[in-house]
């Protein structure tokens, strides 16, 4: 996995879980979280004003009470490959 | 790997199926309904209620065990998997331990109502296993809980509240038969204070740990204020419950004193969820949540007026009433409004398996007459109490039983939306 520190004047820095920008857009590391924070550091992202995404979560666990939370926000979900034990998706806005 | 469809999918194995957490949930509102209604009828009864069969005994079972514990039931089958990321190995029992705690609890209050001996027996009989099954199967989780150790403590603490009161339980059940005990009226309290404080009460702060701050979406909560209030509320439900056995005053007196330092721990804890969440617009169930907590600050100072021998009109029926029905009545009726139509959104996959919204499932007009029922019955039936007023207390419970049904509709309206949405996906 890449990926740096967020910049220190990033308005959702203060939000659980390790966060940084690849090419691809922003990255949310959740891992080893106990909830809710895995819930409110990817929500507080998306609640970011400028934040169109697309967005990509690496989790060690289906999100399961996320799903409603991205519906009302009005995201879609979509589960990528990625590392042994990890659930990674890729959170895009609805057009 | 594709798409929302499949991902969904495999989501949905770490839910229950629907038909598990719903039952208990639709049983604990229609429940509700009866619990007022047995109220109505025994509205004459209630303000001097110092314990003895009747509809006011009926009525506090209706409320305690089918809705409060039905509801502790499946808000736990549901919740506690996912917070100790230990999911339940078989379904089954969760549902053999509804079928015995639900028709157990209607003949239990049937039996109280009417002092009919083999009803209680064959009722307590049932929920009794019913409820050694939920204990098995919650026992078995937090056993295997690898994380949110305050959460799973403050849920070993409520299944030995629940072992003393189902137990007390039963021997008051004999008693009827065989005049056993010789102080019956202690035992009948410290068997309230168990039920309330000790198996529902640890319960809902511990749950709350995790659902408010979920809810509110805050950061996770200060583990030193989840563990203060777990150990000042277990010194307190010692102390007290001793003091009560040994009827020494002083010892009741002293147990007050953790456990307003349960209370205002679990204040300070909820204070800060609210201070850091992102959701500021938080709607009516968390009027009712609020409302809940000041109605448990309230019966705690009823609870020390009693102790301290002060002259409180009315007082053990208030002090349980507003324990029952002012605290954790309130508290969970905001609560299941919450998680109801979340778990239905979950379950209830739309198109390519988007969530359905939960606006699309949730009817909010019968939810603002509970809300106005439910405050305006719990304000007469008080008021009812403190003045020894049974019209009061009948107005109370009839715009009560008013509230249960606008409730029980909104439950109706969410399982209907639910069963359309996942046969047309």
């Amino acid at each position: 996995m890449t990926g740096g520190l967020p910049d220190r004047d990033w308005p959702g820095r203060h939000l659980p879980g390790r966060h940084w920008q690849e090419g691809d857009g922003l990255h949310i590391d959740v891992r080893g979280l106990d909830p809710p924070e895995p819930m409110v550091a990817i929500l507080g992202q998306l609640d970011q004003p400028d934040q169109s995404g697309p967005v990509t979560v690496h989790h060690d666990r289906q999100p399961i009470y996320l799903f409603p939370e991205l519906a009302m926000r009005g995201w879609t979900c979509t589960q990528i490959p990625g590392d042994p034990g990890e659930i990674r998706l890729r959170l895009n806005r609805t057009p | 790997m594709s798409m929302a469809g499949s991902f969904l999918g495999g989501a949905k194995n770490r839910l229950l199926p629907a038909s598990v957490p719903f039952r208990f949930f639709l049983a604990a509102s229609g429940f509700q309904v009866l619990a007022w209604a047995m109220l109505f009828v025994g509205a004459p009864d209630l303000a001097g209620y110092a314990g003895g069969t009747g509809p006011v005994l009926a009525a506090i079972h209706l409320l305690t065990l089918g809705v409060l514990v039905l509801c502790a039931m499946g808000a736990s089958y549901q919740l506690l998997p996912v917070v100790t990321r230990r999911p339940m190995a078989r379904t089954w029992p969760a549902r053999l331990s509804f079928w015995f705690v639900a028709p157990g609890t209607l003949l239990l209050a049937y039996g109280m109502a009417n002092a009919a001996l083999p009803a209680l027996f064959s009722g307590g009989g049932l929920v009794s296993a019913g409820l050694l099954v939920f204990a098995i199967l919650t026992g078995n989780n937090l056993w295997r809980a690898g994380n949110m150790a305050v959460v799973a403590a403050h849920g070993w603490g409520a299944l030995v509240a629940l072992a003393g009161f189902v137990a007390i339980g039963v021997l008051l059940i004999a008693d009827f038969q065989f005049g056993l005990l010789t102080e019956r009226r202690e035992m009948a309290l410290v068997h309230m204070i168990l039920a309330s404080f000790g198996f529902m009460g640890l319960l809902v702060l511990g749950l709350s740990q995790v659902l408010i701050p979920m809810f509110v979406l805050s950061r996770g909560l200060p583990a030193r204020l989840g563990w203060a209030q777990l150990a000042t509320g277990i010194a307190a439900l010692g102390l007290v419950g001793a003091g009560v056995l040994m009827q020494n005053p002083g010892l009741m007196i002293a147990g007050f004193v953790p456990g307003i330092g349960a209370v205002i721990a679990h204040f300070a804890a909820m204070r800060t969820a609210f201070r850091t969440g992102m959701r500021k617009r938080l709607g009516l169930s968390f009027i009712l949540i609020r409302a809940s907590w000041r109605f448990l600050g309230l019966g705690l100072l009823i609870g020390l007026a009693l102790v301290l021998g002060l002259a409180l009109p009315g007082g053990p029926a208030l002090f349980g009433f507003v324990v029952l029905a002012g605290w954790l009545l309130t508290f969970l009726t905001g609560i299941l409004q919450r998680i109801m139509p979340f778990l239905a959104s979950m379950h209830a996959s739309g198109h390519a398996g988007v969530p359905a919204l939960l606006s699309d499932l949730t009817a909010e007009f019968p939810l603002r007459i509970h809300a106005v029922c439910h405050f305006a019955a719990l304000t007469l039936v008080m008021a009812g109490i403190v003045f020894d007023l049974t019209l009061s207390i009948r107005i109370g419970a009839a715009l009560g039983t008013l509230g249960a049904l606008a409730f029980l509709t909104f439950a109706i309206i969410l399982v209907v939306r639910l069963w359309a949405l996942s046969n047309r996906a």
